[in-house]
């Protein structure tokens, strides 16, 4: 069936080529056990001087132009499982027709090439074209290639296919009615290069195009091991659309990813880019080791740029040298080098942004922060200045001691206590200042609350503890509204939980707690309404006994209209004892403890050390510095005002820290890591020591006399002038992308187990191509799809189907099924739900329930699934949130990369799955019904409708057999939903969106079975 | 019907294109299809043939069912009886037992090793007097006679996310195919209506433990029809199953009708065989969904069997009602059924959980094993049960008279199997006083997948596909060998 492409020669008249006709025979046969890796008995077979050489046995395997005397031929010839190669064990035998071309060879002269894809890249002439020597250059190679095969060329597809394959390759979305028209107006005789070139200034081709780099980068938004938690680096994914949109030479692309960060002054979008390298999955779990985790890391890293850059299956040199590459156990841990000082560590924390990260605050945020900068350290000398102006005392030191008083303590007295992270259920707490009797208690302001249901304003973070004094008896004063009264009062405590709470009024309207215990207590009938009632409770009753630490107050009400002021509790306190009051006691009340999360971090060691084992003075003014700046009860009113403003303001900074976008990047230690061999690839078996380097079989890496390679050495070696592999490796991924599948077919490898191309000289031709005009990835992209090879039709002849079923020889044009991502982005774009926006986090739209629940460890952040609402569940499918560990199943189902390793190349599988996917997926659904509604609104009588929802997914008008098939079924599905209008009630009510008034609910359903139908077509479904 | 019927005429009247004899008779089959829409037509092909020259050999097993305990199952506590470790209770681990093996960092740190003999009853068990604890395993105690134990499986990874990728995909490092898709790209399908391999992950009643990754039935390198399909526990049992509201099988069939007359077209048009590929996959998928429910009805099950199985068996979603549906999988062809159950991670309150997760599934374990005997279909069903390592003889955390708990143990763990080829009543390999290290007859995990291939008529040496330049075996590249002491 492959003969007539890339089959070896078997007539006698065609000459051998070693590349095409031996090497992949010997190399899969042979070269395991005699070949760069392994040399049984002393035997390689990979170049003419190892093969010819004189054996211990006297004989020698190949001798040139000799089949008696070469013993290969003998051994294979062989019948003794004794002597006979490969021998029984290899599972490997040879057919007649391959010992013949072996034995042709060895007569022939037994002539070795240079691996077809490590020679220097030269660029040939294309083939004097008999047509016109203006053809286009691409196709004087494929069109001299389909008439050595006698296979007749299918001629240029129509437009209406045309623009919709064009325009699906360069922007991955199909063309909206009224592009197509305006083409199949356009009478130009370029009309067809405008229409490139229009699509290639698309922001959406950079979108396309990045959607193919990103399964090479194995990009994800999680990090893909264990907990799989999110990862942050969708900067890197919108930086990827950003370079194709900016058209970023090939060579600086590469640059910018590997090495971006060692570039003189980078700039942001430069230290981006590395996270290329950052992409690897990673882990968290308990019980891995540092090192091994480190050596993973390392070795993903350079298998993947092995892979991405020189096609090259690095990661079989892990172990041992490559059985079949000429690249040495040594040498790949020589490229490990380059990747094994990276900063980032073995366990990832299981955080958005494991370190090294870079901030990307927008304009805005970097405005806020500035001025936040400039005014804390003021505010910080203020409130130390108010500190040092103080004399304090502690009371415990005193003598004689003082004696304990009843005193109120106020908790929340025009403010929550300094610091709080304050939420109201209302979304913003309200106070009142007032003049009225009723507005406030005592001072300025008094908290109001208006509920329907339940209504609190509450801190649980943020603020020092407050501790529960002895015999403290809580107390708080509220004004209800008489017009308007809450049904029920409650004060609730946050100590370790919630569940301490007093009610007073319905103990049931607030359904919190267990009635009846310290949980649910219920402290009295509900204060009168119209006047500020004091309401108070025994601490003990709510469960909190002397010294609890309460790290929140909630203020809660059912139902109407209430003014909450000075609660705190009154209580007997021993200011000696008094941690609120007693620096000592506080100090001594917190030694000891390892959650000291309301102490900065850097004080948290000498805080737990306790005052005994503090002996230096400065470090006991440290604490004692902090403790009257944010715990002190008996602070005086500037020094308040100081601390109020300070924490403030560091508060708002916290907060824009947190909203300011962080991407991971490469850094290196600023010390090496030594790098050294690892026997059978294990972690701890470091055998020789290794220095940076490169294969010796490649082009020399050039650096600086004397300097260490850098990472940038290496980048810049991939895309030198001299390195034969990163052009035909690069050329051959564009060609892949936009034609189905590659000149090399194993796009991965371009080593010896690799396929060999179906056209090696125009290979080299667009390889040299690309690098001459700099790298310019849009040229070449435009040169591909303004070839008639592109342009053909795509119908299939019994004759091509014989000669050439996987079409490489492009006597017809490309037709192949759309990616994962182009399908769904397909049904969002001509329904018109489609929401172009570019860039910014993954969001979640439509997800079957539990896709993550079943899998995830119930601790990870990504063990739920939450969709998103609006916008986000419209937007093109390179924006989705991808869970390396359950990838969304609109991406599974159509052979979307896992996104775990280095992907270069996607199956194109044809499964019952992806039909019930598209036939009942909410999002498809939705969409056919959107459809439905632009259908029915395009025209007046249903063969218009008809015509135009052809028109809109299929770029062409029906053939009339179709449009009748269309009518029937169009006609069953209205018979239907005529006499069952709750049935199509149901059909126009999936999804979000909500359907559009003015079209009958029984004609819209129905409509929608069309579209679903039409959008289920297999025609739909490909790039014709 | 009427009105495909009718389009179709209409099509081929007003086309003024007459339709091929391949895309005609596709309609005749689709109309016979809708005619009958409980099961398939008579198609004249599997869907899922097996690949040339394959099997091997003629197999022992035509399906396999695989019990995956998740996290680790403790060894010592339910097969490897140690009677002699009372005696060394809170006693430091021999450091001529530890030898230089690895540890989980999670252990690494304690200062001293102290034995923990397990607390719980062992008895020998059955003709074959296997040592079992009958106390955890009850039910598996009675059916010893028909399993094969094997008590030195050994693995390469110390944590839960390499070890499980490495026993399914005989690789640590993510990307591999898994056993089931294996046996589905070698053997295909005897069943035209259901995915070849069907995969279970069914929440234990202790919460859910460790995580799985779709990585462990995946494809990996082999083309994604292989991959397995999860039956869900709860919402549709396979995605995207059933019919939108509003939509019933007469409007599919008539969209389907539609869209296939239309796709024939698209056929005369294009030639393209995937079109007819197509049209077959949107037929299958509408067989589906009738077969799909039929599968998950139990009704048809007496109320003899349901109790065989135990209280769970009607709970979708539990480990019981999984391994019932495992064994109608089996009876209608499928070739690997995958129960992926979690929480087996014993690193402490062992004692407590441990039991918990047996009384779990012990019960209907037993169960499957004897209703595919009583059926006649244990003789070509393969069951495979076991996790992806051991736990330590030494306890994690404090250890008391009755609580321990249990780190990773990669160097012998039991697993065992029964049915298809494999002889009942055995036990392999041993392992030392402290089930530490195996002295005798070691097997690694690739050995046993060598030995499960075996059994499915494959020589695991000769299974290859061609990716990243080599010829990828489930068994890697290492030298595996089928674990022939165990086979019938």
């Amino acid at each position: 069936m492959f003969v007539l492409v890339q089959g070896p020669a078997s007539a006698v008249e065609s000459p051998l080529r070693f590349d095409r006709d031996i090497r992949p025979l010997l190399s899969e046969n042979c070269y395991a056990c005699h070949g760069p890796g392994t040399q049984e008995a002393g035997l390689r077979l990979d170049s003419a001087a190892e093969a010819g050489r004189e054996l211990s046995s006297g004989s020698r395997a190949v001798v040139a132009g000799d089949t008696v005397a070469s013993e290969a031929i003998a051994r294979i010839r062989s019948t003794d499982p004794d002597t006979i190669m490969p021998p029984p064990q290899a599972k490997k035998t040879l057919s007649a027709e391959q010992i013949s071309l072996l034995e042709r060879w060895i007569a022939e002269g037994g002539v070795y090439e240079v691996h077809w894809s490590f020679r220097p890249v030269v660029r040939p002439e294309p083939p004097t074209a008999t047509a016109t020597a203006a053809m286009h250059p691409v196709d004087r190679f494929i069109e001299a290639r389909v008439a050595e095969a006698g296979l007749p060329l299918n001629g240029e597809a129509d437009r209406g296919t045309l623009i919709r394959r064009a325009t699906f390759a360069l922007t991955g979305l199909p063309p909206t009615p009224a592009e197509v028209e305006a083409f199949l107006a356009d009478p130009g005789g370029d009309a067809y290069e405008r229409l490139v070139d229009r699509l290639l200034a698309s922001p959406h081709h950079g979108e396309e195009m990045a959607r193919h780099w990103l399964d090479a980068a194995r990009y994800g938004d999680t990090h893909g091991l264990h907990f799989d938690n999110e990862r942050h680096m969708w900067a890197y994914r919108d930086w990827v659309v950003n370079a194709f949109n900016a058209n970023l030479p090939f060579n600086q692309f590469t640059i910018e990813q590997l090495a971006g960060d060692l570039l003189p002054n980078p700039t942001r979008d430069q230290q981006t880019a590395t996270g290329f390298s950052r992409c690897n999955v990673t882990t968290n779990e308990g019980g891995s080791i540092d090192a091994e985790l480190l050596f993973r890391y390392a070795v993903d890293r350079t298998a993947t740029v092995t892979n991405t850059w020189l096609g090259l299956t690095g990661q079989c040199a892990v172990c041992h040298s490559h059985k079949f590459d000429p690249i040495s156990h040594k040498e790949f841990y020589s490229l490990y080098a380059f990747f094994n000082s990276a900063a980032d560590p073995g366990f990832d924390g299981n955080l958005a942004a494991t370190k090294p990260v870079l901030a990307l605050p927008t304009h805005d945020q970097e405005k806020k922060l500035a001025e936040l900068d400039a005014a804390i350290p003021d505010l910080r000398k203020a409130l130390d200045e108010a500190i040092a102006a103080l004399s304090y005392t502690d009371p415990a030191t005193l003598d004689p001691r003082p004696q304990p008083t009843r005193t109120e303590t106020l908790w929340l007295d025009e403010e929550f206590p300094p610091g709080a992270d304050v939420k109201s259920s209302a979304g913003q707490t309200r106070w009142v200042v007032g003049g009225d009797p009723g507005d406030v208690f005592t001072g300025q302001r008094s908290l109001e609350i208006t509920a329907i249901g339940i209504g609190q304003d509450y801190y649980q973070s943020g603020a020092a503890p407050i501790t529960i004094a002895t015999d403290a008896e809580i107390v708080a004063h509220v004004w209800l509204d008489p017009a308007n009264p809450p049904k029920a009062v409650m004060v609730q405590f946050h100590a370790g939980d919630w569940e301490h709470r007093a009610v007073w009024g319905d103990s049931h309207a607030i359904n919190f707690g267990t009635p009846e215990t310290p949980s649910r207590f219920h402290a009295g009938p509900l204060p009168a309404a119209g006047s500020w009632v004091r309401i108070a409770v025994p601490a003990a009753k709510l469960g909190l006994t002397p010294q609890t630490p309460i790290t929140g107050i909630a203020c809660t009400q059912f139902d109407g209209h209430a003014r909450w002021d000075a609660l705190g509790m009154v209580a007997t306190d021993d200011p000696t004892t008094n941690p609120q009051r007693s620096f000592l006691a506080w100090w001594k009340e917190r030694t000891g403890k390892d959650t000291l999360d309301d102490v900065p971090a850097d004080l948290r060691s000498i805080v737990k050390q306790g005052p005994e084992n503090t002996t230096k003075p400065e470090e006991v003014e440290k604490i004692r510095h902090f403790w009257l700046g944010k715990v002190w009860a008996d602070q005086p009113a500037d020094l308040k005002q100081a601390s109020v403003s300070f924490e403030t303001k560091t508060k708002a900074r916290e907060a824009l820290d947190k909203e300011i976008v962080r991407t991971l990047v490469f850094n290196e230690l600023p010390t090496m890591r030594d790098s050294f061999v690892m026997l059978r690839g294990a972690y701890d078996k470091p055998g020789e020591k290794v220095t940076r380097g490169t294969p010796a079989f490649l082009p020399a890496l050039e650096v600086a006399q004397g300097a260490t390679p850098s990472r940038l050495d290496l980048a810049k070696w991939l895309v030198s002038a001299e390195q034969p592999l990163t052009p035909r490796v690069a050329a051959n991924r564009l060609w892949q992308q936009l034609f189905g599948t590659g000149l090399v077919k194993t796009s991965e490898d371009f080593g010896l187990q690799g396929e060999p191309p179906s056209h090696p000289e125009l290979l080299d031709w667009l390889a040299a191509e690309y690098r001459q005009s700099g790298w310019d990835t849009r040229r070449i992209v435009r040169l591909l799809v303004t070839s008639r090879a592109f342009r053909r039709a795509s119908g299939v002849t019994p004759e091509h189907l014989a000669a050439d079923p996987e079409n490489r020889l492009l006597a017809r044009g490309p037709r192949i099924r759309l990616d994962a991502e182009q399908i769904r982005d397909q049904a969002l774009a001509v329904s018109g739900l489609l929401v172009p926006t570019l860039g910014g986090r993954g969001v979640r739209p439509y997800q079957p329930d539990n896709i993550w629940e079943p899998l995830a460890l119930p601790a990870s952040d990504t063990s739920s699934y939450r969709r998103d609402t609006g916008d986000a569940l419209y937007r093109r499918s390179l924006y989705v949130f991808f869970k390396r560990t359950a990838p969304p199943p609109f991406m599974v189902n159509f052979d979307a990369s896992n996104r775990e390793q280095f992907c270069a190349r996607r199956e194109r599988s044809n499964t019952p799955l992806q039909a019930l996917q598209l036939m009942n997926d909410v999002q498809h659904v939705e969409a056919a019904r959107v459809l439905a509604e632009r259908t029915v609104a395009a025209a007046g009588d249903d063969a218009a409708r008809i015509d135009w929802l052809f028109r809109v997914v299929l770029a062409r008008t029906p053939e009339p057999g179709e449009a009748v098939v269309v009518a029937q079924t169009l006609a069953g599905h209205r018979a239907r939903y005529a006499a069952d209008p709750e049935a199509a009630r149901k059909v126009v009510a999936h999804g979000e969106s909500k359907p559009k008034a003015g079209i009958p609910t029984e004609e819209l359903a129905a409509w929608t079975l069309v579209g679903n139908m039409v959008l289920n077509l297999d025609e739909a479904l490909t790039r014709n | 019907m009427l009105p495909s019927a009718v389009a179709r005429r209409a099509f081929l009247q007003s086309s003024g294109v007459s339709l091929g004899a391949a895309a005609l008779s596709l309609l005749e089959q689709r109309q016979a299809a809708a005619n009958n829409t409980a099961s398939v037509a008579a198609t004249p092909h599997r869907v899922h043939p097996p690949l040339p020259g394959l099997p091997h050999h003629a197999p022992k097993a035509k399906s396999v069912i695989y019990i995956h305990l998740n996290g680790g199952p403790s060894q010592i506590d339910l097969w490897d009886y140690k009677p002699g470790l009372k005696e060394y209770f809170d006693k430091d681990t021999p450091q001529s037992v530890l030898g230089t093996q690895r540890i989980s960092t999670m252990t690494s740190g304690q200062t001293r090793f102290p034995v923990a003999p397990s607390i719980f009853r062992f008895e020998q068990a059955g003709q074959c007097g296997r040592w079992v604890s009958t106390q955890l395993l009850p039910y598996t105690s009675k059916i010893v006679d028909d399993i094969a134990l094997v008590k030195t499986v050994h693995t390469n990874a110390i944590n839960h996310d390499p070890a499980s990728t490495f026993l399914m995909t005989g690789s640590e490092i993510p990307g591999k195919a898994s056993l089931g898709s294996w046996l589905s790209y070698g053997l295909g399908s005897e069943n035209d209506d259901l995915p070849a391999f069907v995969v279970f992950t069914p929440l234990p009643d202790i919460g859910a433990g460790q995580a799985l990754f779709t990585r462990m039935w995946a494809s990996g390198f082999l083309p994604t029809r292989f991959s397995g399909v999860a039956l869900r526990g709860s919402g549709d049992p396979v995605l995207y199953l059933p019919d939108p509201e509003g939509i019933s099988r007469a409007d599919r069939r008539r969209m389907l009708d539609g869209l296939g007359a239309l796709n024939s077209r698209g056929f005369e048009r294009y030639h393209d065989p995937e079109i007819q590929t197509r049209i077959a996959q949107y037929e299958m998928a509408f067989r589906m969904q009738a077969s799909v429910p039929d599968l998950v009805d139990t009704a048809d099950e007496t109320a003899e069997t349901l109790a065989l199985y135990g209280n769970d068996v009607t709970k979708p979603g539990s480990f019981t009602h999984s391994l019932l549906l495992a064994r109608r999988l089996v009876e209608r062809g499928v070739r690997t059924v995958k129960i992926m159950h979690r929480g087996w991670d014993q690193h402490g309150n062992l004692p407590k959980d441990l039991a918990a997760q047996c009384l779990d599934t012990d019960q209907a374990t037993a169960a499957l094993v004897l209703d595919l005997k009583r059926r006649g279909l244990l003789d070509d069903t393969l069951v495979v049960w076991g996790g992806e390592f051991g736990r330590t003889v030494f306890s994690q955390g404090t250890l008391t008279n009755d609580n321990y708990g249990r780190d990773h143990h990669p160097r012998n763990f039991c697993m065992w199997m029964a049915g298809g080829g494999v002889k009942g009543g055995v036990s392999y390999g041993e392992t030392d006083d402290f089930s530490y290290n195996a002295v005798e007859n070691p097997v690694h995990v690739n050995d046993l997948n060598a030995t499960i291939l075996h059994l499915m008529g494959i020589d695991h040496e000769r299974f290859t596909f061609k990716f990243q330049g080599l010829d990828q075996r489930l068994t890697g590249v290492e030298q595996q060998r089928v674990v022939r002491e165990i086979l019938a």
